[in-house]
């Protein structure tokens, strides 16, 4: 995006300034209209797409096929709100950002894309259901801010939701990460053991029900 | 001088509440916080001098030991404020802790105690030369530190929190465990290439060492006179002390240039992960103190860089 990158620039050698300043400025809040939008739209995209394969099929079953592609596309894209932060024109900690994003993109590529036997898990329809119900909705609650307009309904929409949306999504995450284990170990995926010249080993396996552990300090 | 002495009188308030905690009468002028700090002391006991942040304002800096009383902007009734720091460690405990447990964690793991392989290979030890070697230099390397610590260090601020201990504890034994369990495992590798990759690292090895050792001797002389005044170090004779011509904290330079080495060493990737992480930490240290020296003195040496010469 070359006209954050002019308007970053300035930013990045002067992080601190930007902070100190009251919200972002004028070409700051043009990219960020832009980009909520986007985000709006792409996961409207989405959220048509499974409603067209459920038309279609007849069965929710195995609609993750048809929203791979906008599904990794928006979901990674989404990666840029840390910069967002990083940059000062979003007043969030970069911190915590970078956790929540990550998260979510781990579970796209690592998970869901690299243990092919759990695509058809209804688990992930789960959890593709209620981030593209929450980002539809959140990304419009930006968009609406930003403008100095938002609609209760979707202030609304965004804080009582979410009551319904977590939890499910949090379900279908812990289900689809526990369908994936014994792919896992049987292909030893992603997993190095001793001897080695490196002298280091890693299990998958442990680290994703050590990742399945981590969603308990959440409640 | 006078022949009349005009006593203060120190009130001392809570920073959040502003009830006043002591009061003072008959406080010499010259008095300076660390008296203050003893005398409120023996009114609450509990909150011993280091854990004391007497300060000017509310949520101001705190002040320091050395500040008397009559210089301070006050008038002859002083209102002071206290914060509670929370209970504090003195540095020497601190480093005596960080520092022996590492010590003792690889030798549970150099010794292949029980636990730690399983009971068929407890209590073996490794064919491989190099797996003596390196514990050899991580003994040397923490017992080092811990001469340093009693024998050569001064440190200015007295304390730290002691919830960062056990933070600091967590770190440092924890990451000592990790990387003890790879190069004592049964199933270790030695480096790809031989015993020149291991001479290589022992050099650097000890070369390292001797130039940290050399830079925290030469700052420890800064303040030989028991001053805690910041002073800029300059190369002594010792050459280990000429990196001081190019960078503020060569002690960090050398300290990482000694993981470096130890890595080669062994050719282990936790290690590689430690060092790489040692060397943010350093780094982020280094510009602070390198910022702090340019900030306070005009004629800071402009050639040098934080930690890396030239470059960082």
């Amino acid at each position: 995006m070359a006209a954050p990158g002019s308007g970053g620039a300035g930013r990045a050698e002067n992080g601190y300034g930007s902070q100190r300043r009251k919200g972002p400025g004028a070409l700051a809040t043009t990219y960020l209209v832009i980009y909520n939008v986007v985000m709006t739209a792409g996961w409207l995209v989405i959220a048509v797409g499974i409603v067209r394969a459920y038309l279609t099929k007849g069965s929710y079953h195995s609609l993750y096929y048809s929203i791979e592609k906008p599904l990794k596309f928006f979901q990674t894209g989404a990666l840029l709100e840390i910069l967002h932060c990083a940059f000062g024109i979003v007043p969030s900690s970069v911190v915590l950002t970078a956790f929540q994003v990550m998260s979510r993109v781990f579970l796209t590529w690592a998970v869901t894309h690299s243990v092919k036997e759990v695509q058809n898990e209804d688990s992930v329809l789960l959890f593709v259901v209620a981030w593209t119900i929450t980002e539809i909705i959140r990304y419009s609650f930006y968009t609406f801010s930003l403008l100095n307009h938002l609609p209760y309904l979707i202030k609304w929409a965004r804080y009582t939701l979410f009551i319904v949306l977590y939890p499910m999504g949090v379900s279908g995450e812990l289900l689809t990460i526990y369908a994936a284990l014994p792919f896992v170990r049987q292909a030893g995926l992603y997993s190095i053991s001793l001897p080695n010249k490196y002298n280091f080993s890693f299990d998958y396996y442990t680290f994703l029900i050590l990742v399945m552990i981590s969603y308990i300090p959440t409640f | 001088m006078g022949s009349r002495v005009t006593f203060f009188e120190v009130e001392i308030l809570d920073w959040k509440t502003k009830q006043q905690l002591c009061f003072l009468d008959k406080v010499e002028p010259h008095a300076t916080i660390s008296d203050i700090r003893l005398m409120f002391h023996k009114s609450y006991p509990q909150w011993y001098p280091a854990r004391q942040s007497i300060r000017l304002d509310p949520k101001g800096k705190s002040l320091r030991d050395e500040e008397i009383l009559q210089h301070l902007p006050v008038g002859t009734t002083a209102t002071l404020y206290f914060k509670d720091l929370g209970p504090q460690i003195g540095w020497t405990m601190v480093f005596l802790t960080e520092y022996a447990g590492p010590l003792f964690i690889y030798f549970l793991f150099y010794f292949r105690m029980p636990f730690v392989y399983g009971l068929d290979d407890k209590l073996t030890s490794s064919p491989h030369p190099v797996v003596n070697l390196a514990c050899i230099c991580h003994s040397f390397h923490y017992i080092k530190r811990l001469i340093e610590t009693i024998f050569v260090h001064r440190f200015s601020h007295g304390t730290m929190p002691l919830r960062s201990i056990i933070k600091n504890c967590f770190y440092y034994w924890g990451f000592a465990a990790w990387l003890a369990y790879y190069i004592n495992h049964p199933l270790y590798t030695p480096p790809s290439y031989g015993q020149k990759q291991i001479n290589f690292a022992v050099i650097m090895f000890l070369i390292c060492e001797a130039g940290n050792f050399s830079i925290h001797v030469a700052l420890s002389d800064l303040r030989r006179d028991g001053s805690k005044i910041r002073k800029i170090p300059y190369p002594t004779k010792n050459p280990f002390t000429w990196l001081f011509f190019f960078v503020t904290c060569p002690n960090y330079t050398y300290e990482v240039g000694a993981w470096i080495s130890f890595t080669i060493m062994t050719q282990c990737v936790p290690v590689g992960l430690f060092t790489f992480l040692c060397f943010i930490q350093m780094t982020v240290w280094a510009k602070d103190k390198h910022y702090t020296y340019v900030r306070e003195f005009k004629d800071y040496p402009s050639l040098r860089m934080p930690i890396i010469p030239f470059l960082l």
